[in-house]
Formats: structure tokens, C-alpha cells, sequence
């Protein structure tokens, strides 16, 4: 966090929950009940694996019960294991670290770029639009010139560093909560004016809190710029603002002696820089969506008439302007915006002078009057810690670690924890790992993988080496999710019907044949090095070891026996050719093909080839068949 | 509720043999044999949505060339109706309307009375925000970001089929758009020869994997996977049947090279297949035109060129099929009247739209579009909303689709149609 100046109210936020608590992150109190299912070690190891993060890599199960089971998930929930591998992966991505400010320096949009490119003589104003080919020349001067960037290579390097970290992270459960997260309080690349601060809003506000109290993670969204323009808070002012005006009555002056007076020029440049324009009034997006979507729940018990209150409330929660110029020219003013009631933490501005003081009522409960900043915290931390919040959040925890219907009884569990141990994230994961219905049969293997999940798991699995991070990007975008481009604030829906879908499903597969077949530039799978270099005796030999290497404790008797035929029979292929080529007769390279794979497959150097493209194939229906779409 | 998987349910198909090697596709025969539908093969009507991202000018596309105010706002803009100018004139539709000249092609649809436009169009909600404004128009609902689904979607849901195919709603797009958001089955693919288990240069090996991989999920305890996938291989192979990539659309027609143009050529592929197709969408870009804009040649020129030539490209090439094809434009607001100090247009209000159909009200611009003049103008400077489009939308929906239900199409929303559709 930025130094912040003396002068404004100094908020020192705790970026909640890294504080140890040893009431629930004790391991010797965790107890995993999952004997009583019959689960043994290693598959209780197998199905935390599966739960918490994006797949076991090989030998991380034996791994995991040499450590113990609650010791690992301990070292998880604590997310402090050190990550040389990971941090060496990403030191070549020079972007992922930089500071909004920094982001809007260097990386402004497309229009402003060309805008200041005009302005600067580099471009006729003219021309813009008909002579392409030599404009687009001199901007990409214009831009080396001024150091400025596209906006496309951030967007890039961020989902780069998203993929790696997902792949390699030792502290996989915080990055998968911080998938979860992100999830729940959505924002989007598609919406052009929050876009730029997604990749802090990812680092900053979600990730650093993704295991922490629930309540510091909802009031960090609430004042970053990701989400106060994606759900346009920025530009929420008071309707009537009593100290819009200027005239007023010696009584009304004297009642507002420490209330802020409209001041034209501090309006103006936050106008300015926000685009709020004509657009000013209240604006109930964020209050509906915090209620709905972050924390009450659609049924939680709410009115219309508390979103419209809870939006006055949270009237003048913006930006800070980002620009040098206004941020010097509100310094000079600081310590009079201080005394006014204007509040600046980071990148977040509550501008006083926008805020409707009036007396407001939600969930029955009085807000204000005069209360400012103050009484959307409040607000806000009412909402975090609401019974039905518990229940909501709980419930969603559930849908993702559980199955797609987590059972009642497990969900109160983990709301009366949220309760009683003020909504601290690990208590409930906690809560949630220590009943049995996490352990029940219709918990195992009962979540369809996402495409991501998919994606980064297979490399996982396979031991692969991403070079290219953005090539599996575009094939999870291909398989339904198009990482951080979900439009709507409910985030991707948590449940396999989203996922499994027609096209969908048919690219999973092609997936699975792509990326171990080498076909996916920019990751490598090496599947004799999977194997220590053990060439399979047989091709069915080949499909049990591999089988047993990328589904470890799975039942795996299915997919060997209908795969089996299929590698015995030397005249199934020809069928399947002939079956095929009844619609393309012609087909030369097929009947070669189905010569090649007639021969029983041998050891000898000459088979080495296809032996490898059928070991390749083989891996490949393995990781789109439909049991390694569960997790 | 629909069921989704009606076609499915007597399973035990012999998909390998009949499947790969027939063509007749193996959920339209189940349909037919458990007399769900009159026949599997009857025609759906179909309603194929096309939005223009970025806000089209409606002004310029469709111009009220009477309006001398327009000659102010305007003046390197406004194209003359009158034939004596050196460019191409406007396309005088109506005595007060005119079509861009790059629209030539619609000016025959419209005087047969097959195309309507709705002028004035838009949301209620004033946002000039291309985000907010799509995401409202899509989800159907102005006024509240948080709908889960889009209106396209809740279409879907209230079709009266008793079975669906996985192709009764297509987004020809790399991303499912907002409109297709919920639970009703819906696919996005671009390019419909993605619909197929590949592995470069190796055709035998895919048809091996392919094989393997319908088995297991023929055998596949999840019932999810094991429908989803038996459905996928349907349609897999329904599509391999039709030979995609040589189709030849009717003599004579040609769709334009572009975005769009495939999109529609692909609609029309699946629509000749009767695979069910009821709910279509197609995205044109590049209508944000803040720089200049161009008049009767330039961007918008060129935009609107693609736009009118593959539709009516896709119109033509469905001459057998025009009866229950309906196609709808949408653009999430519209331009500025006034143009900008970069000869283009900013961010306005209303827009107007297209709609093609043998049972449209064509040949009529719909709407109450005031002339444009200072006191009409909303907020001094845009063309007012004076149709909700909802009001359209809900309109071609009911009386094409037969879709009754407003309140779940568009649950915020009360108010009349305006007669854009014939009485059947």
C-alpha cells in the first residue's frame, strides 16, 4: 500500500486475516472423519487433493500422506509455503506488478492513446479512421516513443501469470479460493472502464485476503476501482444534496459547520477524470449487487426500498483521481478535505461533498444522518456479518468444494461457524473439511472440472512445461471459460450443466488429444518421462500405467475396459476407417494409417515412433474421457 | 419445463453404425418414434438476432432528410435524398426517410413489404456506457445488472417443443454472448467445423479416439456426461454428413467475405439441416465511429455494406426457407446528432433497427421519432428513446416464435407493441 498523506483521515487497514488464529488453524484439533466413510489414507489424500487445488501432480498423494493429511491442509489454509519455482516462472512478466497508477501510465486505452497522439501532432486528425495502414505505423511510434503500451499485452501477461501460478503454486489452496473469490465478486475485462484495474484488484484486494476474514475481503472490494466502476459506484452522487447548494439559511449554516461545502474545482477534476459528466445521481448498481450477489443472497430478506437507502449510503464511495496533476492539486487541498470528511485510502476516495448526510434505514436498521464515511462501513460490515450472509456464503463455499448440492446439514455447520468465529474464510473451510458429509460418497469426484481447472489439472498431471501460457488460455476459452471476461456480476455459475455442454464437451476431448500429442505450442508433455523412462510392455499395458499415473486412487477398470478392445483388436480401426470413409471414399492416408496400427506394438526401435503416437493417443482419450472431467 | 434430453431417453441407439454411417440422425428418429413432434424434420421457425456492437448510427443509416436542423449538426454528415448531388443520393423510402445508398440492397425488401424499421428505438435506461447499455439490452432487463440470464436464453425456455436439439440455439461467436446466459441449452461456436474430434493429419487416429471416446461416455455413470456426450456425437456427426466446408449456397449468391457474412452463411448451413434451429446470433463490429465517419463512402459506409449485403445474402440463399426465417438488428443505443470535432458521432440515445420476415409489417419505418429539432432532443444533444425495445423484441418473439410470455422474456417490462409484425 502507498504511503498515504498525514493529512487524510489515516485508515491503516489491516489486510485482514494473516493473523494466526490459533483456535482454528491449530492442526492438532483438525480431525478429518473420512475412516468413517471408508476412505483410507491415501484416498482421503486423493479427494483433499481434488478439493483444494487445480490437481495432483504424480506422487503428490503419497506426498501428502507422508506429510499427513491436516498438516497439509494446514500449511494450505496458513498459504505461506515459500515459491521459488513459481516466482522464477514469472520474472520475465514485468507488468504483473505494477501499481494502478502505474497501469494508467503506461498502458492507457486505445482512444486516449490515439487522442494524445493527435494532440501531439503525430497523427492528422483528419486522417483517423481512412488512412490505416500509416496511422497505425505512427502510433506504434508514437507509443515506443512515450513508453506507453497496448493495453492488450497487460491483459496477457496477467492471464500468463494467472495459468502459471494456478500450474505451480505451492500454495494451491489460496489459489484456488482466490478463483472462488474473484468469482463472487465478479468484475470484467469486457467492461472497458474497470479493465485496467482487474490485474491489482486480482493481487491486491482478492488474493491477499482470499483466506482471511470475510469481512475485511468484502469492504477491499467495495473501495477498489475494479469493482466502483464495474458496478458503477464511482459516479453515485446524492440526488438532493443539501450542500449542493450554495444558498443557504444562517441556520442551515450553522448546522453544517463541519460538513463539507461544495467545492466547484475538486467536483470538476473528480468529474473530469471519472467521466461522470452529466451521468450524476444515484446510481443503485453496487447496493443491489452487494445485497444480491456478495452477501444477503437474492432470498436474503431485503426491499427495494433497502437498495435505494443502502445506495445513498454508499453515495461519494469512489476513485481517487489517478492523474498527477489532480492528485497534486487535491494534496494542496488535503488538509481542507480532511476537515470536511473526505476519506482517502489507496486508489479509493470518499468524496464528502457527494454523500447524501440524510437519515437512512436498512435491514431496520438507521444510518446517519451526518455520519459520512462511516456509515457505509458500517453498512458494509453489518452486511458481512448477517446470519443470512453466513448462509449464503456457506452455501457457496459448499457448491465448490462439495458437489453441486451440498447437503443442509453441512452448510448450518459452516454458517454457525461464519457466525461465531466472525466470518473468518479458514474456519469455515475448516468447519466444512471436519464434517463427514465432505467425506460422503456424494461428495467424491462429484464436481465437473471448469476449463481451467481441466487445463491447468492435465498439466499438471502430465508433468508438462508451459512455455507458452496464453496457448492454453485460448483453449480454456475455447472449452466455455473465458478467464476474467464473464459479463455479469454473478460470476461463471458453479455447476457441471454450465460446463458440459455440446461444444464444449467435444473440445475437452480434443484437448486431451492436442496436448499429449504435442499439438499445443508453447507446452511440452514428455510421457516417457511421466513413466521414469519404463517403456510399457504393451499398448494395454501402456493404457493401465498411464491410467493408474494421471487418475491416481480412481477407478479406472471403466476406462480400461472399454479402451482395451480398441487397442487389441487390429481390425477395429479398419472398421472404424471404413465406417468413416463411407462418406469420403477416397481416402489414402486413412488405409495407411489403419496398416500401421494393425501390427501388434513391439519394442523395437522401428515401433518406437508409433508406438509413442498411440501412447500419446491413449493419454490423450484418458484426459477427455469423462471420468477425468471430475474432480 | 422442457425436457431437455426428451430426444435421448430411449437410448440403446446403435450410434457407432447407424450414427457414423447414416445420416439420418439418431435423436430425430427417437423424437419421431416416440411421437413427440409432428416429425423430426418439420421446419422450426427461426429467429436469427444480429447485435451491432458499438452503437450504430441510426440517423445516418436511416436519415429523416427533411429535418433542415440535421444540415447544422451535421455538415460534413448528412447525405441529400435529391439525385443531383455527385454522391450517391439517399434511398428516399418514405417522402420524409432515407436509406444509406450502401444499403441498396434493402431498398427492394422494403418496398416487398418483407423489411421494417423501428426508428427511435432504445433503453429506457440513459447510460452511454457501451457495457452497461449491451448488458442490459441482452439480459432484457435495463435496470438491473444482476439477471443471471439473457432474454435470448429465457426464449429458449419458453419454446413449446417437447424436446430440444443440440442445436435449437447457436451463437455463431468464439464466447457465449450475454443473451445466451442461463439454463437453457444454448451453443457458442464460430465455426461449426470445430464440431468435430480432430487430430491434424491424422484422420484415423481421430476417428479411433472419436470412437473411444463415445464409448466411454456411453458407459459413463455420470449422467451429465454420459447425455451430453451421447448428444455431442449426434450432432458431430450430423454435421459431418452435411460437408460443411463445400456447402454452396444457392445459385447466384454470394456472401460477403466478412465476420457477419460467415456467421449468417453458417446460420443458413444449419437452417437448410433442419436441426432444429429456433433462437440464431451473429455479432457485426466496428459501429463506434467517434473518427471520421465518413458519408455516403468511408467506415459507416462500409459497415452498413456488410451488414445489408449478408443479410440479404443469407435471405436469398433461404429462398426455400424464407416463411420461417425472421432476422432482427440490435445496437445498444445510438449517436450523437450533432457530429464531433473528429467528423464522427459520440455516444447518443436512440438508434433504429431492421427486421426481415415474410410475417413482419414491412415496409414501414415504425416508431413516433419526432423531427429533429433542439426542443426534441433528449438532454439537449441525442435523438430521444421514444420505442422501448423491449417493446420490438418482445413483439418478434411473440408473434415469430410464438413466445407469449412477457413477463418471463422480459420481466421488468409493461407496454404495447407497435405493430412491427403482421397479424397471423
Amino acid at each position: 500500500m502507498k504511503t498515504m498523506p498525514r493529512f487524510f483521515l489515516s485508515m491503516s487497514v489491516f489486510l485482514g486475516g494473516w493473523l494466526f488464529s490459533s483456535s482454528i488453524s491449530d492442526q492438532s484439533k483438525i480431525r478429518f472423519p473420512y475412516k468413517a466413510a471408508g476412505l483410507n489414507e491415501r484416498q482421503a489424500a486423493a479427494h483433499l487433493l481434488s478439493r483444494f487445488t487445480y490437481g495432483a501432480t504424480p506422487g503428490q498423494i503419497d506426498a501428502v500422506v507422508k506429510q499427513g493429511l491436516t498438516k497439509w491442509f494446514h500449511d494450505q489454509l496458513e498459504a505461506k509455503i515459500p515459491d521459488d519455482t513459481l516466482t522464477s516462472k514469472l520474472k520475465s512478466y514485468d507488468s504483473i506488478e505494477l501499481t494502478n497508477e502505474e497501469v494508467l501510465m503506461i498502458y492507457p486505452k486505445q482512444p486516449q492513446v490515439l487522442r494524445m497522439a493527435v494532440k501531439d501532432g503525430f497523427i492528422n486528425k483528419d486522417s483517423v479512421g481512412t488512412n490505416s495502414e500509416q496511422n497505425k505505423a505512427a502510433l506504434e511510434t508514437y507509443m515506443q516513443q512515450n513508453n506507453i503500451r497496448p493495453q492488450k499485452e497487460l491483459y496477457r501477461q496477467f492471464i500468463n501469470q494467472k495459468i502459471l501460478r494456478a500450474a505451480h503454486t505451492n500454495n494451491q489452496l489460496q489459489e484456488v479460493m482466490t478463483s472462488f473469490w474473484f468469482n463472487h465478486f465478479n468484475v470484467s475485462l469486457t467492461k472497458n472502464d474497470c479493465a485496467q484495474f482487474i490485474p491489482a484488484y486480482e493481487r491486491d484486494v482478492v488474493r491477499p485476503n482470499s483466506l482471511g476474514k470475510f469481512e475485511e475481503l468484502l469492504l477491499a472490494t467495495a473501495k477498489s476501482p475494479a469493482m466502483l466502476y464495474y458496478l458503477d459506484n464511482f459516479s453515485s452522487a446524492a440526488g438532493n444534496n443539501k450542500f449542493a447548494s450554495k444558498k443557504k439559511t444562517n441556520q442551515q449554516k450553522a448546522d453544517d459547520k463541519t460538513a463539507p461545502q461544495n467545492d466547484p474545482l475538486i467536483d470538476s477534476l473528480i468529474n473530469m477524470l471519472q467521466k461522470v459528466k452529466k451521468e450524476k445521481g444515484l446510481n443503485e448498481n453496487y447496493a443491489r449487487e452487494v445485497m444480491e450477489l456478495h452477501t444477503l443472497g437474492v432470498d436474503g430478506g431485503y426491499t427495494q426500498e433497502d437498495v435505494t437507502q443502502a445506495a445513498r449510503i454508499l453515495t461519494g464511495w469512489t476513485v481517487y483521481p489517478i492523474q498527477p496533476y489532480t492528485r497534486d492539486t487535491l494534496r494542496q487541498r488535503a488538509q481542507k478535505l480532511d476537515r470536511q470528511g473526505f476519506v482517502r485510502e489507496g486508489d479509493f476516495l470518499f468524496a464528502a461533498n457527494r454523500h447524501d448526510s440524510g437519515t437512512k434505514t436498512v435491514l431496520g436498521k438507521q444510518y446517519g444522518p451526518d455520519q459520512g464515511y462511516s456509515e457505509g462501513m458500517q453498512l458494509l460490515q453489518d452486511l458481512a456479518h448477517h446470519a443470512n450472509t453466513a448462509k449464503f456464503i456457506s452455501q457457496k463455499i459448499a457448491v465448490r468444494f462439495v458437489n453441486d448440492n451440498p447437503p443442509k446439514s453441512l452448510v448450518d455447520k459452516m454458517a454457525k461457524t461464519f457466525l461465531s468465529e466472525n466470518g473468518d474464510i479458514k474456519a469455515v473451510l475448516t468447519a466444512m473439511v471436519s464434517a463427514p458429509e465432505f467425506w460422503a460418497a456424494s461428495a467424491l469426484r462429484e464436481k465437473t472440472k471448469s476449463p481451467l481447472e481441466l487445463a491447468v489439472g492435465a498439466v499438471r498431471s502430465l508433468n508438462a512445461t508451459i512455455t507458452e501460457p496464453y496457448q492454453l488460455y485460448n483453449w480454456i476459452s475455447k472449452m466455455g471459460e473465458k478467464m476474467y471476461s464473464y459479463q455479469a456480476p454473478t460470476g461463471f455459475p458453479d455447476k457441471g450443466q454450465y460446463w458440459i455442454s455440446t461444444g464444449a464437451l467435444l473440445n475437452r476431448m480434443n484437448f486431451g488429444l492436442a496436448l499429449s500429442a504435442n499439438r499445443i505450442s508453447g507446452v511440452r508433455v514428455n510421457l516417457p518421462a511421466l513413466n521414469q523412462f519404463h517403456e510399457p510392455e504393451s499398448s494395454q499395458a501402456a493404457l493401465i500405467t498411464y491410467s493408474k499415473l494421471i487418475m491416481p486412487e480412481r477407478d479406472i477398470s471403466k476406462t480400461v475396459e472399454r479402451l482395451e478392445p480398441m487397442l487389441n483388436d487390429p481390425e477395429l480401426s479398419e472398421k472404424v476407417d471404413k465406417a468413416s470413409n463411407k462418406m469420403k471414399p477416397e481416402n489414402a492416408g486413412d488405409v495407411m494409417s489403419s496398416e500401421r496400427t494393425k501390427k501388434p506394438v513391439s519394442n523395437s526401435k522401428a515401433n518406437r515412433k508409433e508406438s509413442g503416437t498411440m501412447l500419446a493417443q491413449v493419454v490423450g482419450v484418458i484426459i477427455g474421457s469423462p471420468e477425468y472431467q471430475r474432480r | 419445463m422442457l425436457s431437455r434430453r426428451a430426444f435421448l431417453k430411449s437410448g440403446g441407439v446403435a450410434l457407432f453404425s447407424a450414427g457414423i454411417a447414416g445420416s439420418i440422425p439418431a435423436f430425430a428418429v427417437q423424437a419421431a418414434a416416440a411421437n413427440k413432434t409432428a416429425f423430426p424434420f418439420a421446419k422450426k421457425k427461426t429467429l436469427v438476432c444480429i447485435f451491432q456492437r458499438g452503437a450504430m448510427d441510426g440517423l445516418m443509416a436511416v436519415t429523416p432528410f427533411n429535418d433542415t436542423f440535421l444540415k447544422t449538426a451535421r455538415p460534413n454528415l448528412l447525405m441529400s435524398a435529391a439525385q443531383s448531388t455527385s454522391d450517391k443520393p439517399l434511398i428516399d423510402l418514405d417522402g420524409r426517410f432515407g436509406l444509406h445508398p450502401s444499403m441498396q440492397v434493402f431498398e427492394s425488401l422494403f418496398r416487398e413489404k418483407r423489411l421494417a424499421i423501428v426508428h427511435g428505438i432504445g433503453s429506457p435506461n440513459t447510460t452511454r456506457s457501451h457495457f452497461d447499455a449491451q448488458d442490459y439490452m441482452e439480459s432484457g432487463t435495463p435496470f438491473n445488472k444482476g439477471t443471471a440470464s439473457g432474454w435470448l436464453n429465457r426464449a429458449v425456455g419458453l419454446l413449446k417443443d417437447e424436446a430440444l436439439t443440440p442445436f435449437t440455439a447457436v451463437s455463431l461467436t468464439s464466447a457465449m454472448p450475454r443473451s445466451f446466459y442461463g439454463d437453457n441449452p444454448s451453443v457458442s461456436i464460430s465455426n461449426l467445423q470445430d464440431f468435430a474430434i480432430q487430430m491434424k493429419g491424422n484422420q484415423s487416429g481421430a476417428n479411433m479416439a472419436a470412437k473411444s471416446f463415445e464409448d466411454l461416455y456411453d458407459q459413463t455413470a455420470s449422467g451429465l456426461l454420459q447425455e451430453t456426450g451421447r448428444e455431442s456425437f449426434e450432432a458431430m456427426k450430423l454435421l459431418k454428413t452435411a460437408d460443411l466446408k463445400n456447402y454452396k449456397p444457392e445459385p447466384g449468391i454470394t456472401y460477403p467475405n466478412s465476420a457477419l457474412g460467415n456467421s449468417l452463411k453458417q446460420i443458413a448451413q444449419l437452417i437448410k439441416m433442419n436441426v432444429g434451429l429456433e433462437v440464431a446470433f451473429a455479432e457485426s463490429n466496428g459501429w463506434d465511429t467517434h473518427f471520421n465517419q465518413g458519408a455516403a463512402n468511408g467506415v459507416f459506409a462500409r459497415n452498413v455494406a456488410d451488414l445489408s449485403n449478408s443479410i440479404s445474402s443469407f435471405w436469398n440463399d433461404l429462398s426455400a426457407y424464407q416463411d420461417d426465417v425472421t432476422v432482427m438488428t440490435m445496437t445498444e443505443f445510438g449517436r450523437t446528432v450533432r457530429q464531433n470535432g473528429t467528423r464522427g458521432t459520440d455516444h447518443g440515445r436512440a438508434s433504429c433497427n431492421f427486421i426481415l420476415g415474410n410475417d413482419v409489417n414491412g415496409g414501414l419505418v415504425h416508431g413516433k421519432m419526432q423531427p429533429i429539432a433542439v426542443e426534441n432532443l433528449e438532454d439537449g444533444r441525442d435523438l430521444a428513446v421514444t420505442t422501448d425495445f423491449r417493446s420490438v423484441f418482445s413483439e418478434v418473439a411473440d408473434k415469430h416464435l410464438k413466445l407469449t410470455d412477457d413477463k418471463t422474456l422480459f420481466p421488468d417490462w409493461q407496454g404495447e407493441k407497435i405493430g412491427v409484425m403482421r397479424d397471423a
